[in-house]
């Protein structure tokens, strides 16, 4: 590690985060031109997603823990540094966090009311997420964490539906009620650290040395759950997200639900598991339930639904209920598997949720009562509807099959039992997707409409996306190679 | 009383000689603004010869010291003074009130809480106290054609009168039982005596308590806040807000640190008033449908995460408490700023509905109140997020865990109330009427405001590294 931080490099870490930074303080001060700030967002976002590319191709294939790490002090009075830490799996987020970005701000072409605003809290929902999957220390961790719940908090609360105000405090409670039980975790296991050490230090990996007591590390490993499961979000902790979800503007939904969600599990991954292993080991069992659970419930409600972004909100819970069984196996394939789901998973369900804009947008309504018949109206629309919500379900070939195939295969060597009643929900998903198929797309139109096919704009948003899941469901090996590495440590450092 | 100590009383005697100055000045030439730069300029000349002028004894005449942790505060009370008479200026001039009474008032305000952050003796304490509460009785009611500022002048002198009698007969209690009003040895000496003196030097301390309780509006003593503040003119209530409070806790923090084991006996009784301070201060706020009274309910739950930290007596929790009232101040003073700059002839806007929108028409103001809210909420990157930090840190260090949970889930109330105000300033849908455009010198203030909560926010070891120095 510390070799590679006395390097003097391209400090790309940084660049992810002060890029989006900077691009939003731009965007505020550009207050009345808003064509400008609709440019200058997507150069930002475009910017970003270059750097990433770079990391990608130039970092992505390093040995040891990490690609790169970036290391500075920051607050020396309470041993809190400035550190930037980028694994395989944060490489993939933050790959993925770039590329649905520029889909957000596409999105958002549209927007017309309080334009900079909107781009500059688009911006700096990117930088906060960008830090969460980067951070190495826990503050700093903590600082993005929260920073990323402001933005959305407004996006939701001013640009939102009919509801937003109530599901933009609910949103903001519910996480805020898990972070602050982690940032009282977080001071424990410093002190705990500390008074064994004498190192008073926030640094995760070094914090990772610490001799907890069976009792210490449960209530500790608590603490951090609370915040990580609420976002992830299982059952019975979800339903802020659903409000969230229906609630928030297109570029909003896009947003929560391909990226911000993912920072959850994320924080299982890279903070809960590997600080607390004997806890976790303790916590699998109940957490594979859980998964089971949710993935379940939220099937069942996704298929009442009528709404179809209501009905994607609960796709998402359920198929991130697959992605946490796949961790709770605790076994190679099901973790690569999980955190490959994670990737698909962002980037269908997002192109769904902007197909629902879309569709809205034309038809003004996401009731499937009035919906039906897309296919006659407008091709295109309903082909990529179709395209998504087949790779939504797990069609083979297609984005989030090769994910869930690796999940049930690792899971079925370690709990063959949760495997095959893992796989029954799966069919369940395939249930609700194809219900939702045939009342969108099937079927005699509701209503006589003559609607707009793709424009330009809309295709430059979807036919990336449409690539990547083709491409993610046959050959995705490229995306697992920098996986390999970071999950065998992970899971050799977690259980004893 | 020495020259040395005229020396080292330097900052007060510009405050109080200047504002004596002014105030006989304006008897004679009404013009407000050169008597309102003229207050300006002598409480920053305070806060410089606090800043440079190197202090030739430690103790003034045994009742105040002349340390850095007093000059420290008179610095930060002279600044606000400043800031209070930047603010306060087109409210002065628009209400035709006597600028030279109410500079001077300020002035001397800033002067009583200067004394009483640095008083090493009881009495030196009450002198103090009584100093800065008589300005803020005036102060409070100093437009006369408000009914509401009457009333809430009112309630503050008859509060006022209550904790002054149980300050007074505590103070008593004490000296009996010890036989000293000097702060290090009335408390040593009472460790020391046993039986029935001690008994009554504790109950002594019990009704200092209880008078601090009054002053700084701890539950169940708090009641009278929420009227005062929307009573009051937005100036004075920021004023009275934060540096009535800061200083009163400043001087339980001087006390703290000299204090030892006769606080192991009030413990138990601290950890009740700060429980109870933060809950109650938080619950309240959140069904308040006016932005003062919110301001007042929230600076209740703030008095309530300050006793935790002076409960921990470390050096790190005297450090986190220092640390926490000058954010607290900034961010709290800020936002009494931004409502003052806002008023017009239809008076301050107060009441939500008045607010609804209004990130619109006054987007930067609205901006700024969002990040002092925000910041008094504890958003991490703001300022707020490290001094509730260091408090939480400093009573986990010394064992306070069910403290700091019940502090925890007071801050997510906090958060409801303080988000649920900047929901409402930026309702798209709402038309929102125009408020005062704001004069320069508030924006100043303004702009202090906010960038020092940014500032310190991303950069707390700056303002760390000072208090580490100065504590006593």
């Amino acid at each position: 590690m510390t070799e590679l931080a006395s390097l003097p490099q391209f400090p790309g870490l940084t660049l992810l985060v002060l890029l989006p930074l900077a691009g939003a303080l731009l965007c505020m001060f550009h207050g009345k031109r808003s064509a400008e700030c609709r440019w200058l967002a997507l150069a930002t976002s475009l910017a970003v997603f270059a750097v990433t590319v770079y990391l990608f191709v130039c970092h992505g294939q390093g040995d040891g823990r990490w690609l790169l790490y970036e290391d500075a002090v920051w607050i020396e009075r309470y041993g809190i540094r400035y550190v930037l830490a980028m694994d395989g799996i944060a490489l993939l987020m933050v790959l993925l966090t770039a590329f649905m970005q520029i889909a957000a701000v596409l999105l958002a072409w549209r927007v017309e009311r309080h334009v900079s605003s909107f781009f500059a809290l688009l911006l700096l929902l990117e930088a906060g997420l960008m830090g969460i999957f980067l951070a190495y220390d826990l503050v700093l961790f903590y600082l993005f964490w929260e920073v990323a719940l402001i933005p959305m908090f407004f996006l939701i609360s001013v640009w939102g539906g009919v509801n937003r105000r109530q599901a933009a405090l609910k949103f903001f409670l519910y996480t805020l009620v898990g972070s602050l039980c982690m940032l009282v975790a977080m001071i424990a296991l410093y002190q705990i650290h500390g008074a064994q050490s004498g190192v008073y230090t926030f640094v995760i990996g070094e914090l990772l040395q610490t001799q907890l007591t069976a009792a210490q590390e449960g209530w500790l490993f608590a603490g951090f759950m609370a915040a990580f499961i609420v976002k992830s979000p299982l059952v019975p902790f979800h339903t802020w997200l659903t409000d969230a979800l229906t609630e928030a503007p297109a570029a909003g939904s896009l947003d929560l639900t391909g990226l911000l969600l993912k920072t959850g599990i994320y924080g299982l991954i890279r903070i809960a598991f590997p600080l607390f292993p004997n806890a976790t080991a303790n916590f699998l069992p109940v957490l594979g339930v859980l998964a089971l659970v949710g993935l379940f419930h939220a099937a069942w409600s996704a298929y009442h639904q009528d709404d179809i972004k209501r009905l994607l909100a609960y796709s998402s819970i359920s198929h991130l209920g697959l992605v946490v069984l796949g961790l709770a196996a605790w076994q190679f394939t099901a973790w690569e598997g999980s955190i490959l789901l994670m990737v698909t998973h962002g980037i269908t369900t997002g192109a769904l949720f902007i197909l629902v804009a879309l569709i809205r947008e034309r038809t003004d309504t996401r009731s499937m009562q009035e919906l039906g018949g897309l296919w006659g109206q407008a091709p295109c629309l309903a082909f990529m509807f179709l395209l998504f919500s087949l790779a939504s379900l797990g069609l083979p070939g297609l984005a989030n099959f090769a994910g869930e195939i690796l999940v049930l295969l690792g899971t079925f060597q370690e709990h063959p039992l949760w495997a095959v009643i893992a796989l029954l929900g799966v069919v369940f998903t395939a249930a609700y997707m194809l219900r939702m198929i045939q009342g969108v797309i099937w079927g005699p139109a509701r209503k006589e409409r003559t609607l707009p096919d793709l424009t330009a704009r809309e295709w430059l948003i979807l036919l990336p996306m449409a690539i990547l899941v083709v491409w993610l469901g046959i050959y995705p090996e490229p995306f697992l190679a920098p996986l390999h590495g970071t999950v065998a440590t992970l899971l050799a450092g977690g259980l004893p | 009383m020495s020259l040395l100590d005229l020396l080292a009383l330097l900052p007060i005697l510009i405050l109080v000689f200047g504002g004596t100055a002014i105030l006989m000045a304006g008897a004679w030439y009404r013009e407000p603004r050169p008597l309102l730069a003229g207050g300006i300029v002598t409480a920053l000349l305070g806060a410089v010869a606090a800043g440079l002028v190197q202090p030739p004894t430690a103790e003034i005449a045994g009742l105040f010291s002349a340390g850095g942790y007093a000059r420290f505060y008179t610095i930060l009370w002279s600044l606000l003074a400043a800031a209070g008479l930047m603010v306060a200026a087109r409210y002065v001039i628009e209400k035709k009130i006597g600028a030279g009474e109410y500079v001077s008032l300020v002035l001397y305000a800033a002067a009583g809480m200067a004394l009483l952050s640095s008083a090493t003796h009881l009495l030196g304490l009450f002198l103090a106290l009584e100093t800065f509460t008589l300005a803020f009785y005036i102060l409070i009611a100093s437009n006369r054609r408000c009914e509401l500022a009457a009333e809430a002048g009112l309630k503050y002198l008859l509060m006022g009168a209550v904790a002054t009698g149980f300050m007074a007969f505590g103070i008593a209690l004490i000296y009996a039982a010890s036989g000293s009003l000097a702060l290090p040895e009335a408390v040593v000496r009472l460790t020391t005596t046993t039986g029935e003196l001690h008994a009554w030097g504790l109950l002594g301390w019990g009704m200092v308590l209880i008078a601090v309780g009054f002053k700084i509006s701890l539950a169940p003593f708090h009641l009278w806040t929420p009227d005062v503040y929307q009573g009051a003119p937005a100036p004075v209530a920021g004023l009275l807000a934060t540096g009535s409070k800061g200083a009163v806790v400043a001087a339980l923090v001087g006390m703290l640190a000299m204090a030892g084991p006769i606080w192991h006996d009030l413990v138990d009784l601290i950890w009740l008033l700060a429980a109870l301070t933060m809950l109650v201060g938080a619950f309240s706020a959140l069904s308040q449908k006016n932005l003062k009274r919110l301001l007042a309910y929230s600076s209740v739950t703030h008095m309530g995460t300050l006793l935790v930290g002076l409960l921990c007596q470390t050096t790190d929790g005297l450090a986190a408490t220092t640390f926490y009232v000058v954010i607290y101040v900034v961010a709290s003073f800020g936002a009494f700023a931004v409502i003052a700059s806002l008023a017009d002839e239809r008076g301050e806007p107060m009441e939500f509905d008045q607010w609804r929108g209004l990130g619109y028409r006054h987007p930067v103001r609205c901006g700024v109140l969002t990040l002092l809210l925000l910041s008094l909420a504890g958003l991490p990157a703001t300022a707020g997020f490290m001094a509730k930090f260091a408090i939480f840190h400093a009573a986990l260090q010394s064992g306070y865990v069910g403290l700091v949970l019940i502090g925890v889930f007071a801050s997510v109330i906090s958060f409801a109330f303080y988000l649920r105000v900047t929901i409402l300033l930026f309702q798209p849908e709402a038309s929102a009427s125009r408020w005062h455009k704001g004069a320069t010198p508030e924006h100043a203030v303004l702009a202090v405001c906010a960038s020092a909560v940014l500032l310190l926010g991303f950069f707390p070891g700056l303002l760390f590294d000072l208090i580490a120095h100065i504590l006593p």
